[in-house]
């Protein structure tokens, strides 16, 4: 049976293959809908201000209130941020977005810049341990965004495609060829 | 069996019936190895799309197909396109980027409305848009016509076959301005069945024949007028 699904596709790319004008459009057709995909993650990167305006929780360490695989939504339009807000924030340097709480604000009482501690809720101890060495204090451009939203366990199907990345190929190859193959655009 | 007649329009109606056995034999007569593509007959986009295939390739025959509208179409698709990747891959770092962002950002979703609007709105059931039929055409594809507007104006072809309905209808009408006159069109229906049997094989000589004939009684009317 499947051999027979993938010769039908392979037939229909043969004879996309055939008529050049077709492929231009099937090809543009999947360009196009990958595209939107991406410039609304874009357009939601304007509007929210922030790098990343969706992340997935990798760790325990925000337990009870987040878990590994919750999907969270940041907002980073607000400057001013407070003690017991959630972010999410970027050690310089390093590639992995951290969730924790913020546990102090100091605020420079002429320049208005801000000085920042954070912990997770499930820790025992600061996030000091975390930051780079001799660095004692966050500062506002390091966060990326506050948590707005969230939605419980969506996020596992990140962890389960980073965790296996075969899957991320084997996925995007399925659907393309779907996509190539399915003339109803 | 009924032929349905409707008022104003010359709309032949076919009724359904299962291929006879004689043409199957016809078949194993003129040809020993025939390959006839096989269609899964719950898949109405497919059947559509075999039924759409087929016309076209009928009528190309005849006729040369216009490539500008097709064109204007595919370049939109590119244009949007180009603003996504300078989205995705401008080298500039994100905070700064956030005015290019929303600018390439606002100009690809606009171009994609465009694209909507014309599916939607312009192209409606059209599958095929053909050039007048120009002396050099009638060389090329040794065809003529004493049909003026067929030599005026190029063809519209539509073709609606609604979802779960077993009537495929193909209007082939003259490109002509909406403001001037309504273009005359023909108009005629059968039902699948007429061209798929149970298994899903597709009949293509018999649509072949089916729409020269449509062809001829369109070259040779005035044309209808809604």
């Amino acid at each position: 049976m499947i051999k027979d699904i993938i010769d039908k596709q392979v037939f229909e790319l043969k004879k996309l293959w055939a008529n050049k004008r077709q492929l231009t459009f099937q090809v543009l057709n999947l360009a196009m809908i990958v595209f939107s995909a991406l410039m609304i993650w874009k357009g939601l990167m304007f509007v929210t201000k922030s790098e990343s305006p969706v992340v997935v929780v990798l760790s325990g360490s925000m337990e009870p209130a987040f878990q590994r695989g919750d999907i969270l939504f940041l907002n980073n339009a607000k400057h001013q941020v407070f003690v017991g807000d959630v972010v999410v924030f970027k050690i310089k340097d390093r590639d992995i977005p951290i969730v924790h709480r913020i546990l102090k604000v100091h605020t420079d009482a002429d320049s208005g810049e801000v000085e920042l501690l954070t912990k997770g809720d499930n820790n025992r101890v600061d996030d000091r341990g975390l930051y780079a060495p001799g660095q004692l204090w966050l500062k506002r451009e390091d966060i990326l965004g506050k948590a707005v939203g969230t939605l419980r366990y969506v996020g596992m199907v990140t962890i389960a495609l980073n965790d296996y990345p075969v899957l991320k190929y084997v996925l995007v190859g399925m659907m393309g060829l779907f996509v190539l193959t399915n003339k109803e655009g | 069996m009924a032929k349905k007649k409707q008022q104003g329009k010359a709309v032949e109606t076919v009724a359904a019936e299962p291929v006879p056995d004689e043409e199957e034999e016809d078949e194993e007569e003129e040809e020993e190895e025939l390959e006839l593509l096989q269609v899964d007959l719950g898949d109405m986009v497919k059947l559509k799309q075999v039924l759409d295939e087929a016309v076209a390739s009928v009528l190309l025959e005849k006729l040369d197909e216009d490539y500008r509208w097709d064109n204007f179409k595919l370049s939109i698709m590119a244009l949007a396109c180009i603003f996504a990747m300078v989205a995705q891959f401008a080298p500039i770092p994100f905070p700064e980027s956030r005015p290019l962002l929303g600018v390439c950002g606002c100009a690809y979703f606009l171009l994609s409305g465009v694209l909507q609007f014309i599916a939607t709105f312009i192209d409606k059931d059209s599958i095929l848009l053909t050039k007048p039929l120009s002396p050099d055409t009638e060389a090329g594809k040794k065809t003529s016509t004493k049909n003026e507007l067929l030599k005026k104006h190029g063809v519209r072809v539509r073709s609606n076959l609604p979802r779960f309905s077993e009537w495929y209808s193909v209007i082939l009408e003259h490109r002509m301005d909406e403001k001037e006159a309504k273009s005359p069109f023909t108009e005629q229906k059968w039902s699948v069945g007429k061209f798929f049997d149970k298994e899903g094989f597709f009949d293509e000589f018999g649509l072949m024949k089916e729409v020269e004939g449509l062809y001829e009684r369109f070259e040779k009317d005035k044309g209808h007028f809604d």
